[in-house]
């Protein structure tokens, strides 16, 4: 539960035991029922996630990123390993975790006010207090004349804004992002991306982003995770040094050492096996 | 923000435009409907003053209109169609109630759900008609038998529409509600319900029919008034403008009804983008 009382300063909650956000060890996930041959989806992934950290995992398509980040916010059991949260076992709905997907999955019937108050709702926060927050929430996305639009009048870019507006709304210490900016264009995309790189640095968030997008892994992030093919592993981990304020993504993907990084990361992708 | 401001707007002007052409079609069609009937009625008519038709066996439009005069004088007219009106709504309403609730409820335990199928299926196979006899035995021949064959009518296919429509709530839906912190009751109240309440609308316009049939299919049975009873003395005396007559009250209730559940929706759930 988050309360009025830590949600206007995130360092606060955050610094108590000092444990990183998120520590995952050895987790595996098989499907299949016992006696049967187990079709393995992710055979042994290891990684922290530091406190104001983002960290990008990049995969081939059908890699199994979607179960994992199902696995880290206990929505899939885990068949191995463990994961941590600020130093405790995963038990149940981890707190203070935002969660975004490619789809916005907005609710058709509230506005955007009430679709980014939906988890102060439903943590039992009072009604001024969570418009109070909605309302400055949709301010910091950029879409202050947008508040009693239903999501069917707002452009693709707008609804992912109205989505990531309600993911911080509940003062998530932790984003987990899959493929959050996939659906849209190269322009919006840019844009929010460089948004939530600032709401997310400037507050001291962790984000852990999933993304096939080796472009977007390296301008976004510190550090990028490289996935192998089914079952996955990690085959590579780079550490993302641009030497630019890491908030602008034009600048990131201006940078000369970027050009490299996203060589060596597609090279290590296997992209041609995929497709076996 | 100028771009998507722009977005928002371009898709405006282009509805008004699409409304316009929309409005003119809809008129054309109007037209055609209505000009398909007369020649319908005319050549029914003509095939009857001609005597090519039994205007014993096959009634004729004038005579239909004859009596449907005759039925607004005596008032017969406005009191078996609200008779039956009555009941179909009663039925309509209770029916949905019933098996709504109960549908959105089997959303909660997926166990109760699978228990209780065969038995939906099975219900909701039974021809109403078979039902008349024991429902007239239970509920008598007044106003309660009727209400309950149209319930009987409704029920089950409630039910079903809003089950599927609770069970087709878009998975990653449901776990976003989850990792916003909601409990399965939240999950029930502010997702699975308004999520179905689009296929329930769209189920009321169905129902609304199998309401009016299992209506007139009681005073069939049993009754001494509405537009079934109308139907069924008449036939039985062979007074065929007469069944006809009744029959055109039916259909005319029939669209009435249909018309202001169409509306209801519309006023319910304002977020659905209508064409």
């Amino acid at each position: 539960m988050i309360s009025t009382a830590t949600s206007s300063n995130p360092e606060a909650a955050t610094t108590q035991g000092g444990a990183a956000p998120l520590v995952v060890s050895g987790i595996q996930k098989s499907y299949g029922q016992a006696g049967q041959r187990a079709a393995e989806i992710i055979a042994d992934i290891t990684f922290t996630l530091g406190k104001g950290e983002i960290v990008s995992m990049v995969g081939p398509s059908g890699c199994g990123k979607s179960t994992l980040l199902n696995m880290l916010c206990g929505i899939t059991p885990l068949s191995g390993g463990s994961v941590l949260w600020r130093g405790e076992a995963l038990a149940g709905m981890p707190q203070r975790v935002g969660y975004m997907l490619q789809k916005d999955l907005l609710l058709p019937w509230r506005t955007a006010l009430h679709n980014v108050s939906l988890g102060m709702e439903l943590q039992g926060l009072a009604q001024g207090e969570r418009e109070k927050r909605a309302h400055s929430m949709l301010n910091k996305v950029g879409l202050s004349q947008f508040h009693d639009y239903y999501p069917s009048a707002l452009s693709g870019g707008m609804r992912q804004r109205v989505a990531l507006a309600r993911t911080l709304a509940i003062d998530p210490e932790v984003l987990l992002l899959d493929e959050p900016f996939a659906a849209l264009d190269f322009q919006t995309k840019l844009l929010l991306e460089s948004d939530m790189a600032q709401l997310v640095r400037r507050e001291g968030r962790s984000l852990l982003m999933i993304t096939h997008d080796v472009e977007e892994a390296v301008s976004l992030s510190d550090r990028v995770i490289v996935l192998s093919h089914r079952p996955a592993r990690i085959r590579a981990v780079h550490e993302v040094d641009l030497g630019v304020d890491r908030a602008d993504m034009m600048a990131a993907r201006d940078s000369a050492r970027f050009t490299e990084y996203v060589r060596t990361i597609w090279s290590q992708l296997d992209v041609r096996a995929v497709t076996a | 923000m100028s771009q998507n401001e722009l977005s928002i707007r371009t898709p405006l002007r282009r509805d008004v435009a699409t409304g316009k052409r929309k409005l003119r079609e809809s008129a054309g069609v109007f037209i055609c409907q209505i000009a398909l009937l007369a020649v319908l009625l005319g050549l029914w008519e003509m095939a009857t003053a001609s005597k090519a038709l039994n205007t014993f066996l096959f009634g004729s439009p004038s005579a239909i209109w004859g009596f449907l005069v005759k039925m607004w004088q005596d008032g017969s007219l406005v009191r078996d169609t609200s008779i039956t009106g009555l009941e179909t709504i009663l039925g309509f309403i209770l029916g949905n109630i019933i098996g709504t609730l109960l549908g959105l409820a089997l959303w909660y335990s997926r166990f109760v759900s699978r228990v209780v199928q065969p038995f939906i299926t099975a219900l909701g196979s039974i021809p109403i008609i078979a039902l008349a006899p024991i429902v007239i035995i239970w509920f008598g021949t007044d106003l309660a038998s009727k209400v309950a064959m149209s319930t009987l009518s409704v029920v089950v296919v409630a039910l079903i529409i809003a089950y599927k429509g609770a069970m087709s709530v878009d998975q990653d839906q449901i776990n976003l509600m989850r990792t916003l912190g909601a409990r399965k009751r939240q999950i029930f109240t502010k997702l699975i319900v308004p999520a179905s309440l689009g296929d329930i609308f769209s189920g009321l316009k169905l129902t609304v029919g199998f309401a009016l049939v299992g209506a007139i299919i009681g005073e069939f049975m049993s009754s001494s008034e509405g537009l079934g009873h109308a139907i069924f003395k008449a036939g039985s005396l062979y007074i065929i403008p007469k069944v006809f007559a009744a029959l055109v009250a039916t259909i005319a209730l029939a669209l009435v009804l249909s018309f202001v559940v169409g509306k209801l929706e519309r006023v319910l759930i304002p977020w659905r983008q209508h064409d």
